[in-house]
């Protein structure tokens, strides 16, 4: 009745597709064809993430992305606007860009385009939809931060850190409060409107005219200045160590591992990436088969890298019940422990090479993701083959070199491991581990 | 208007075993996106076996005949491939994008475990994958403020005993009490070709995936008896308002109403959708330019205050929701909401419309512009409606639709007869206050 097994032939071999680049006025315009791909990802990259934000300024390029969405007459004037092209407005602030752009139907790009340009370049900024969006950001903090997977994954920059990076990418509730409409104003003026940036556009560009659209956008803005490189300072305290969240009558556990990593330029992805798959990253990761697949504690367990430009995180995160809180850590760093004593099986090293190799053609299989990777190439000045480059550093990893990562990249001794959860009932267990000191903190009190 | 490329190229199969299969072409080359619809959900559950279909949809990838626990997703991984499964009230629905080279073996995972998957449980996986579910349970509904609202939605909207009174997910006891025996049958009875509508789209010839399908699926049999559909039958309002208050640690007030409105499918669904984008979806929507920037009474959601929650075999449930402002009661919140629903019966602006189908429209040409969503849109068209070129024709339907339709929709539907309401309110705190105040924090 049933087929033999198939054999797996030969996958096709994947080139990344080559980007057009061209100049137009101050900025510079990266697409990429797609034939029959008829709703186009359009992207703004700028250099104004959060990463250099003066510490009395924390939070102005999220709350300014935000304020965006008022458009050039105020009140959320934006969105229905884009609406009627089909388009849907765009805004991602990270610690290194400042990213805005539209998605669209590519019959109607020109229009939407132009839209969004006038919105970036020119919004209302009205002081009363400043202030407006500022409290409301607040106020969703806290409704977000009741979320514990949430909360435990905003303390970490605390922990780690102090600067900029000690506090959440948006601010925070505390620093938030302190931004005028006259320091958006002057955000936006100096580092959004008048810098021009570069544009990504992908989808079926065929009738489609790059150089119109790059001059609706950029106009007359100045050359893109290059972003400073800040390294942070690390936090004080004890490590390793726990810091507790009291979250009375949890009944599940939100846990996550941080600790220093280094930044994006000093790390060799394939390595590090192919290490932390391995460990946490897949579905059939060791964390994953151990916490979930056998002891049936979680929904779920992931780990990655957090690189920045100057600086790195590692993270590992779970969400597991609320009796089993201290036995997951213990389990969790057994886990590590074993993968830097006795590294990783040839069957492991393939399955990584292999995910990360022959996977291409459906990671990059939408509009929006080749986006994504075209602006990362921005935001990392990378050269145009990266993709490929990658592909040829996970095809050339060995099992020595995963497990050298793991040695080396991975820092359980001196990480944080930050628990939401019911204190009453775990505290006790989380101390019994060893792992190192322990600490209860009332959750509204991290951010005063 | 706008279409994506697949109109026109889309290739409908039946094989022996009942088993349809329909083929679409990718936007990009070297990859498969292959998404299966299985014809049963939570509807089909009785009392004291909620949950089940969910657990089981767990436990479709945990082995077979012929392959072993784990193995289906670490094949699948290795390719770089997507995978995943959801289960909902009236279908469950297994997808997984691979390299193009992979098909062969995407369909042959998925017909070994059609085939063959009684032969690979045990007590042992069953235990672990409660507990697993159990855990999602947590995660989702047990763990996080308003977490249990669509449970409590449910409860009200649909009579004790009716197939869709209960979520998904189900209860902790019926999840403790499932066991193996039960297992084996749900399989049997649910899971033949004769039930399945299974969707390809790539860039490989129609007629040579269909050899593939049927090579690999075609020699399952179907089910030796079709399972009987549950009756799900029902007639007129909710007979509200009708209300269920939960006292918790909650962050602040919230608000859901619901009303019964026609089934996935009927055009007054259609009608009750483009209702629901006006009054509550996208920031140009009336509840967000009222509540939200006129008013300051409700908090920023970005414009996603209201959405209809489609069942196909019984009434479906227009759901509005929003969480209050600081200082401002649950009670001040419902109270705007519901004069803001009951406004729509006043008059509906061509403008306030076309801002609707607008919105529908990109959605949906959002969706079908990625190969995993344009197969999985095919497959609910088909396995729904039989129509797989739905898929691309959708936003035709919100075309001939008109203000007054609308109005006259809302003036029967939208109204206090027809009302649930769930609401959260924060516990009261030892010093008096009804909610902790941030800026203290």
């Amino acid at each position: 009745m049933l087929q033999p097994r198939p054999e797996l032939g030969p996958p096709q071999p994947y080139t990344f597709p080559k980007p057009r680049r061209l100049s137009v006025g101050s900025g510079h315009v990266i697409a990429i064809d797609v034939p029959g791909q008829q709703y186009a990802a359009v992207r703004l990259v700028q250099p104004a993430g959060a990463a250099n934000e003066p510490l009395d300024r924390m939070g102005v390029a999220y709350l300014t992305g935000e304020v965006l969405e008022d458009g050039v007459r105020g009140n959320s004037s934006l969105a229905p606007a884009l609406e009627q092209y089909g388009a849907e407005w765009v805004c991602r602030v990270t610690w290194d860009s400042f990213v805005t752009g539209v998605d669209a139907p590519i019959t109607r790009i020109s229009d939407a385009v132009a839209l969004f340009a006038e919105a970036v370049r020119a919004p209302a900024l009205r002081p009363e939809d400043v202030v407006r969006r500022r409290d409301q950001l607040i106020e969703r903090f806290w409704l977000d931060s009741s979320v514990p997977s949430t909360l435990a994954m905003r303390a970490v920059g605390g922990q780690l850190f102090t600067g900029r990076y000690g506090t959440p990418l948006n601010g925070g509730p505390v620093k938030l409060r302190d931004l005028t409409p006259e320091v958006v104003a002057d955000f936006h003026a100096r580092s959004i409107a008048s810098v021009a940036g570069t544009l990504v556009v992908v989808g079926d560009l065929s009738g489609v005219d790059l150089e119109e659209l790059g001059k609706t956008v950029f106009a007359d803005a100045a050359p893109t200045p290059t972003a400073p490189i800040t390294p942070p300072e690390h936090a004080s305290g004890e490590r390793p160590r726990i810091m507790l969240l009291d979250r009375p009558g949890s009944v599940q556990s939100a846990v996550v591992l941080a600790h220093h990593a280094p930044s994006r330029p000093e790390t060799d992805l394939p390595k590090a990436d192919g290490m932390s798959d391995v460990l946490g990253g897949m579905f059939t990761s060791r964390l994953n088969m151990e916490l979930r697949e056998r002891l049936g504690y979680t929904y779920g367990v992931g780990c990655q890298f957090d690189l920045r430009r100057d600086s790195g995180v590692f993270i590992l995160r779970t969400q597991v019940d609320a009796a089993a809180t201290a036995h997951s850590v213990t389990v969790t760093l057994a886990e590590i422990d074993r993968l830097q004593a006795d590294g990783v099986t040839e069957e492991e090293l393939e399955a990584v090479r292999e995910s990360n190799t022959v996977g291409l053609p459906v990671t990059y299989s939408t509009a929006r993701s080749l986006a994504s990777a075209l602006v990362e190439m921005v935001v990392h000045d990378l050269p145009e083959d990266h993709v490929d480059r990658l592909r040829a550093g996970f095809e050339g990893l060995t099992a020595e070199d995963l497990g050298m990562a793991a040695r080396n990249l991975l820092h359980p001794r001196e990480s944080v491991v930050i628990v939401a959860g019911d204190a009453a009932q775990i505290e006790e267990p989380l101390r019994e581990t060893g792992f190192g000191p322990v600490s209860v903190r009332d959750p509204e009190s991290l951010w005063s | 208007m706008v279409t994506n490329g697949a109109i026109g190229r889309i290739s409908q199969y039946t094989l022996d075993n009942g088993l349809r299969l329909v083929t679409a072409p990718a936007a990009t080359g070297q990859l498969v996106a292959v998404n299966l619809w299985y014809g049963v959900g939570s509807r089909f559950e009785v009392p004291g076996r909620t949950g089940f279909a969910h657990l089981f949809e767990h436990l479709m990838f945990q082995g077979s005949g012929g392959v072993a626990k784990g193995e289906h997703f670490d094949a699948v991984e290795r390719l770089g491939g997507e995978i995943n499964a959801s289960t909902s009230t009236d279908r469950t629905n297994y997808f997984e994008t691979v390299p193009e080279h992979a098909l062969d073996l995407a369909l042959w995972l998925e017909a070994d475990r059609l085939a063959t998957l009684r032969d690979g449980m045990t007590q042992e996986v069953l235990d672990n994958q409660r507990d697993v579910v159990k855990n999602e349970r947590r995660q989702r509904y047990d763990n996080v403020p308003y977490g249990t609202a669509f449970e409590r939605i449910l409860r009200l909207g649909y009579p004790e005993g009716h197939p869709y009174h209960h979520s998904t997910i189900g209860s902790m006891q019926d999840l403790d009490d499932a066991d193996l025996d039960y297992v084996l049958s749900f399989h049997k009875k649910h899971y033949g070709p004769d039930n399945l509508v299974l969707t390809v789209v790539s860039n490989l010839d129609p007629d040579d995936v269909h050899d593939r399908v049927n090579k690999y699926l075609g020699g399952v049999p179907p089910r030796e008896t079709v399972a009987e559909a549950p009756n799900a039958e029902l007639e007129g309002l909710i007979g509200g308002p009708v209300r269920d208050t939960a006292v918790e640690q909650v962050p602040a007030p919230r608000v859901f109403l619901g009303y019964r409105v026609p089934a996935y499918g009927e055009r007054e669904f259609d009608v009750m959708h483009l209702a629901s984008a006006i009054l509550g979806y996208g920031q140009g929507s009336r509840l967000y330019q009222r509540l939200v920037v006129e008013r300051g009474i409700a908090n920023d959601d970005g414009g996603m205050a209201s959405d209809v929650l489609s069942f196909r075999y019984t009434p479906s449930l227009l759901l509005v929701t929003m969480i209050a402002r600081e200082g401002v009661s649950g009670d001040e919140l419902e109270a705007a909401i519901r004069e803001e629903v009951a406004g729509l019966a006043d008059g509906v602006a061509e403008e306030e419309l076309e801002r609707a189908r607008a919105i529908l429209e990109r959605d949906h040409l959002q969706t079908i512009s990625t190969p995993s969503g344009l197969a999985d849109t095919i497959g609910s068209c088909t396995q729904f409606f039989g129509e797989p070129e739905l898929a691309s024709t959708w936003p035709q339907r919100w075309a001939a639709i008109s203000t007054d339709d609308i109005v006259a929709c809302v003036k029967r539907l939208l109204v206090d007869e027809n009302l649930l309401v769930v609401r959260f309110d924060p516990e009261e705190t030892g010093d008096g206050a009804a909610e902790p105040d941030p800026a203290s924090a």
